[in-house]
């Protein structure tokens, strides 16, 4: 057990394809952004509409959360792959069918705008209505208010929420080798069968998302912390 | 298109529902580890100073790692450093079980330390031994407060599941992709199985937070969900 407790490690065998796994993870990070770009658009849209005056926004919006909370990422992945090119073949006659990326970027923006737009809504809502009632006392227009009064207060609150989010987000493109896009999972499971040894690779991997993961934490929370906490200590 | 959805899914109701019960299966025995797991490690970064730092690093490497990296390091690394899993089945607990169990014990961290210090202390002043207060005073409250965290946790679980279909354990995720690769037919199969997730995970969700609100008014902690 102790021979291969020191086998796990290995740094010189991912020195050796060192190349190969940060295209990876390369790819990983495009997708992460791309889709968190997308799910914060989403959120921001159906986050707003929840909050709407009309009934039928309010009810769309509240059937986009519970569709995209309660879904599983890798069901929503895996369906939006295969099922919607078919479907969209079918109504559009033509030939369809999504790059694995594209199909990826678009899962999980999808997912995680549920979850985004809920943080979304509590964040503008956190904001007490005396601070609107004010704006508008003193005479600003709405647009005004929303954007100097709403909004940053707002964000501000969000951020920790939303950071959790983007870690979650960040965690779940581990999955999307699944469908074959060429990722740092699907380099590893890769070299791992070439070089027949599962071991190191695995915890390799784990270690780097580990240690990706927390250094950006870390680093985002340090960073933002002074501009999170201006006006409010 | 409803002749499909007959002939694939309910033509295929045995395997869907087989696929069913061994996600169920996976689920609660994950939980219910990573609730162990959650706990011990919770309570030995609060309580036992000189294992601290290895409570820590292990919430902090459980809540870092996503959960298909834990699966094929849990399936393909520990047979060769600890002589387990044997099973699929066991290493697909397992790794659903590490994930969680991270967030749980910073859970169970959080409602502890919000416990008001005066509880433990009115505890230990009637004579109670610290593990009886911890038992009878202070978990059952901090569980009550913690109830919506915890029930987030396994609608997690839940989520996560789909993903030990890749390592051959036959769930409900397994099955449907069994049945679309015999056919090359995944609409209804597929649509389906996201539905029975969607359903599945709403309901839990449901009935668990109106059990744990009816606890939480029951014991005076106020409801509120």
């Amino acid at each position: 057990m102790l021979e291969a407790l020191s086998q796990s490690l290995d740094p010189a065998l991912f020195w050796e394809y060192r190349q190969t796994l940060a295209e990876g993870l390369l790819r990983n990070l495009a997708v992460f952004l791309l889709g968190a770009a997308l799910a914060s658009a989403i959120a921001l849209a159906v986050g707003l509409a929840r909050m709407s005056r009309f009934r039928a926004l309010r009810a769309v919006a509240v059937g986009h959360t519970e569709v995209f909370r309660n879904v599983p990422e890798y069901v929503l992945l895996v369906w939006l792959h295969y099922v919607v090119p078919i479907l969209l073949s079918k109504a559009t006659g033509a030939h369809i069918s999504f790059d694995p990326f594209l199909s990826a970027v678009l899962a999980l923006g999808l997912a995680y705008s549920g979850f985004l737009a809920e943080t979304v809504r509590a964040g503008i809502q956190s904001v007490p209505t005396g601070h609107v009632e004010a704006g508008r006392a003193l005479g600003m227009r709405g647009s005004v208010i929303a954007r100097r009064i709403v909004a940053p207060q707002a964000a501000r609150r969000m951020l920790p929420e939303a950071l959790n989010q983007y870690v979650s987000l960040f965690k779940a493109t581990s999955f999307i080798s699944l469908i074959a896009v060429e990722d740092v999972m699907y380099r590893v499971s890769m070299v791992a069968s070439y070089e027949m040894r599962p071991l190191p690779l695995y915890t390799g991997a784990a270690l780097i998302y580990c240690v990706v993961i927390i250094t950006a934490t870390t680093t985002i929370r340090l960073l933002t912390d002074r501009w999170r906490r201006r006006g409010w200590v | 298109m409803l002749g499909n959805v007959e002939r694939l899914v309910w033509g295929n109701r045995e395997l869907i529902l087989e696929g069913l019960s061994v996600t169920a299966q996976v689920c609660v025995a994950a939980f219910l580890l990573a609730l162990v797991l959650g706990l011990t490690a919770c309570l030995i970064r609060l309580y036992v100073p000189l294992l601290r730092p290895l409570a820590i690093g292990y919430i902090e490497f459980c809540r870092a790692t996503p959960i298909f990296v834990q699966l094929l390091w849990v399936n393909y690394a520990w047979p060769e450093v600890f002589g387990f899993p044997h099973t699929v089945m066991q290493a697909g607990i397992i790794a659903l079980a590490l994930q969680s169990s991270g967030y749980l014990a910073e859970t169970f961290r959080s409602g502890i330390e919000g416990l008001p210090a005066g509880q433990r202390e009115a505890a230990l002043a009637v004579g109670m031994t610290e593990a009886h207060a911890m038992r009878r005073i202070i978990l059952p409250q901090a569980l009550l407060t913690m109830a919506p965290s915890i029930v987030n946790q396994l609608v997690v679980v839940i989520k996560s599941s789909t993903l030990v279909s890749v390592i051959a354990i036959p769930d409900l995720m397994y099955q449907a992709m069994r049945i679309v690769h015999q056919w090359f037919e995944p609409i209804e199969v597929l649509t389906s199985v996201a539905l029975i997730y969607i359903a599945l995970i709403f309901a839990i969700s449901a009935v668990a937070r109106r059990f744990a609100g009816h606890l939480r008014r029951r014991y005076g902690l106020g409801g509120e969900t």
